[in-house]
């Protein structure tokens, strides 16, 4: 059935398939349901209990041991749309959602496409054409060229001559990477083979691509990027910046919004070529524009990422608007029914994202079972999590488990919230990096508002470690939980359930045919 | 039972004397020696995985996981790891001088020989495991032993990479 909302739009539709998994296809499934939409999910084997499954209406499986059988797999996901009678696909981020060929046979199929045009993502997702767009635009965009690689050619020649022109430090990116693979950074002229053949290598490992750009490698810059919508009538929008500028080897670690760096001038007039950007694409629906800005408030734009993305959240709490809502409205052919104007900016959030990941190891993935997972609650914290308590993490896929999200009235009142909800967030049996972000949220450089893109790169994991515990409570806890026999005590399961309230144990319904004297 | 805490390699043993309910440690070694302590004194809560901790008199809730030989510990806003061991056991870490796969994955550059000296921190191999490369690097200076893999072998997670000697 049609929602409500929906039955005047020109192109409804009642059942949305996403075409992903763990966190982003929870956030996007149920949205779904808050919209009054069906929500269909696809999964592969290793994801068969999991959590994006459950919050599903209905779930189709993709057989095949590959990502390219199954996340990747751009005809089984139509035809389990056409299967189910999802007549729009959300592609969340990474895996289909930035291929034009896809979103050209989703439409070909006859399905409403969750995301912009072809076209823009053609434009956009090559970073030459991108720039050479930006150029005709008036949106400023970094010194740089670009170089295509012929199979027979001289690669490192070429790439030396333009490296050259350029200067170093630089960056070298494959044209199709993004998400930090395929891109690294050169600061000397004998480092270029061994990262050119690494970024290379990564790219075609990533996306099949190995066109490759040379750019300055601005330091001491941070990442500022702005969230933009725009409808199919026309009009486009800014929902001011994030700040993404605490990175390690170019994936995001923190994000927040608005940034501290970020003055109403700057804001102004990275908005206005933000929306530059959307309108030369003639985009459609939820983009980010990413900007470098200098420490003398000059930037250039970096890249447009043609989706929803990881760090959206951020930008929904300080504006109050559902991005995820506001994606289906603009895809049922609906007007935004927002000017600039009514956009504003409430409070400050921050992002952290939690990863399977060691930070003492170089920040390794790491694997195993969820034995527990308690996710903090309370005023200003928001947890978009794709794991459960019980579930495996594997090497099948990106280590991010979850991504807390805290909101309060100032930016130091923020990071002290997000200190205290990383510290009640309780995820046993897996390694992850919530001790080194606590460290993060609570360093001095952090609390400043001055970090930039380098930072952490430019650091040692061990200027962020933990404070040494205290091996007696340590080794007392483990000898006395043997003792209680706590490992036997199956915790969570059922039988060892526990009335938060009154103390009994077992089925907290069970307790009401009970006579007590 | 001895127990290592993280990536230490020291082993404590912890005595506990149980009073009506509460354990309290009474003493607790250190590479077999004897360590001073603080007061502890540990019950079990009516949730599942919960203790109450008492540490000098101040109260204090951990939560609790076994997983395999591991204790998950957390406490106050920290997550700790306590492995147990049979008494008298080796390291379950691998061999002095052995470098081990910390995942599963694919050996994609070989960059030493047996018989080279290398330097601290050098890269010895690089893999990619969960779609990143990883490199390999030598803890400390010494001469490569063996190396076990080639470009383009699948490793298990812990399988040895390289013996590094002095």
């Amino acid at each position: 059935m049609i929602p409500d909302w929906m039955t005047s739009a020109p192109r409804p539709f009642d059942t949305v398939l996403v075409a992903n998994r763990g966190e982003i296809a929870v956030r996007v499934l149920r949205a779904a349901k808050e919209s009054g939409l069906r929500g269909v999910a696809v999964y592969s084997d290793p994801d068969a209990g999991s959590l994006h499954v459950e919050n599903a209406d209905q779930a189709v499986h993709l057989p095949g041991t590959t990502l390219a059988d199954t996340y990747l797999n751009g005809e089984a996901i139509i035809e389990a749309a056409r299967s189910t009678g999802a007549q729009a696909i959300h592609p969340g981020f990474g895996f289909l959602s930035e291929r034009a060929d896809f979103a050209n046979a989703v439409k070909a199929a006859g399905l409403i496409w969750i995301g912009p045009p072809a076209d823009a993502i053609d434009t956009m997702g090559d970073k030459i054409s991108a720039r050479r767009c930006m150029i005709e635009s008036g949106v400023p965009v970094i010194p740089g060229e670009e170089i295509s690689m012929g199979v027979d050619s001289d690669h490192l020649g070429v790439l030396a001559s333009a490296a050259a022109r350029v200067g170093y430090p630089l960056l070298l990116k494959a044209s199709a990477g993004g998400g930090g693979k395929g891109m690294r950074a050169v600061h000397e002229p004998k480092m270029l083979r061994t990262e050119y053949e690494a970024a290379a290598r990564e790219a075609t490992a990533a996306f099949g691509d190995g066109t490759v750009y040379v750019e300055r490698l601005l330091k001491g810059a941070r990442h500022v990027e702005i969230q933009v919508l725009a409808d199919s009538q026309g009009n486009c929008i800014h929902l001011n910046e994030r700040d993404c500028s605490l990175q390690r080897r170019h994936q995001k670690v923190i994000e927040e919004a608005p940034s501290p760096a970020v003055t109403p001038t700057i804001r102004e007039a990275m908005g206005e070529a933000a929306v530059q950007a959307a309108k030369a694409v003639d985009y459609e629906g939820a983009g980010t524009v990413e900007f470098l800005l200098s420490d003398r408030g000059e930037f250039f734009f970096l890249e447009m990422n043609t989706r929803l993305q990881v760090e959206h959240p951020v930008t929904e709490m300080i504006t109050g608007i559902d991005i995820v809502q506001k994606q289906f409205e603009v895809a049922a052919g609906l007007p935004l029914g927002l000017s600039q104007s009514d956009i504003g900016i409430t409070g400050h959030a921050m992002e952290a994202r939690i990863y399977a990941e060691d930070p003492s190891k170089g920040f390794l993935p790491a694997i195993g079972d969820l034995a527990m997972w308690r996710a903090p609650a309370g005023p200003g914290i928001r947890v978009d999590t794709g794991v459960r308590e019980g579930d495996a993490v594997t090497v099948d896929f990106d280590p991010m488990l979850a991504k807390l999200i805290v909101h309060a009235p100032t930016r130091n009142a923020a990071a002290r919230r997000l200190d205290n909800a990383l510290s009640d967030l309780r995820a046993l049996g897996v390694i992850t990096n919530i001790g080194f972000l606590r460290q993060m949220t609570t360093h001095p450089d952090f609390i400043s508002g001055g970090i930039t893109t380098d930072y952490l790169d430019s650091r040692e994991v061990s200027d962020f470690a933990e404070p040494e515990p205290d091996p007696a409570t340590l080794v007392a806890i483990a000898a006395a939980a043997s003792r209680f026999g706590l490992d036997r005590a199956g915790s969570g399961s059922s039988e060892s359930f526990v009335d938060e309230h009154t103390g009994h144990s077992g089925d907290p319904f069970r307790t009401l045919t009970r006579s007590f004297p | 039972m001895e127990w290592s805490i993280g990536e230490s390699g020291v082993r404590y043993t912890a005595k506990l004397s149980d009073s009506e309910g509460t354990l309290s440690l009474g003493a607790l070694t250190r590479d077999g020696h004897e360590a001073p302590h603080s007061e502890i004194g540990i019950t079990r809560d009516s949730q599942g995985a919960r203790l109450l901790v008492d540490i000098d008199g101040s109260a204090h809730i951990a939560h609790v996981a076994k997983v395999g030989d591991d204790w998950w510990i957390h406490i106050n806003g920290r997550i700790h790891v306590v492995h147990g061991h049979e008494p008298g056991s080796a390291d379950s870490t691998a061999g002095e001088g052995g470098l081990t796969a910390p995942m599963p994955g694919t050996i994609l550059e070989v960059h030493a020989k047996a018989g080279q000296r290398v330097r601290e921190g050098q890269t010895l191999l690089v893999m990619e495991a969960m779609k990143m490369e990883h490199r390999i690097q030598a803890p400390k200076a010494g001469e490569v032993l063996s190396v076990n893999f080639a470009e383009g072998d699948r490793v298990d997670m812990g399988a040895t990479l390289v013996e590094l000697g002095d």
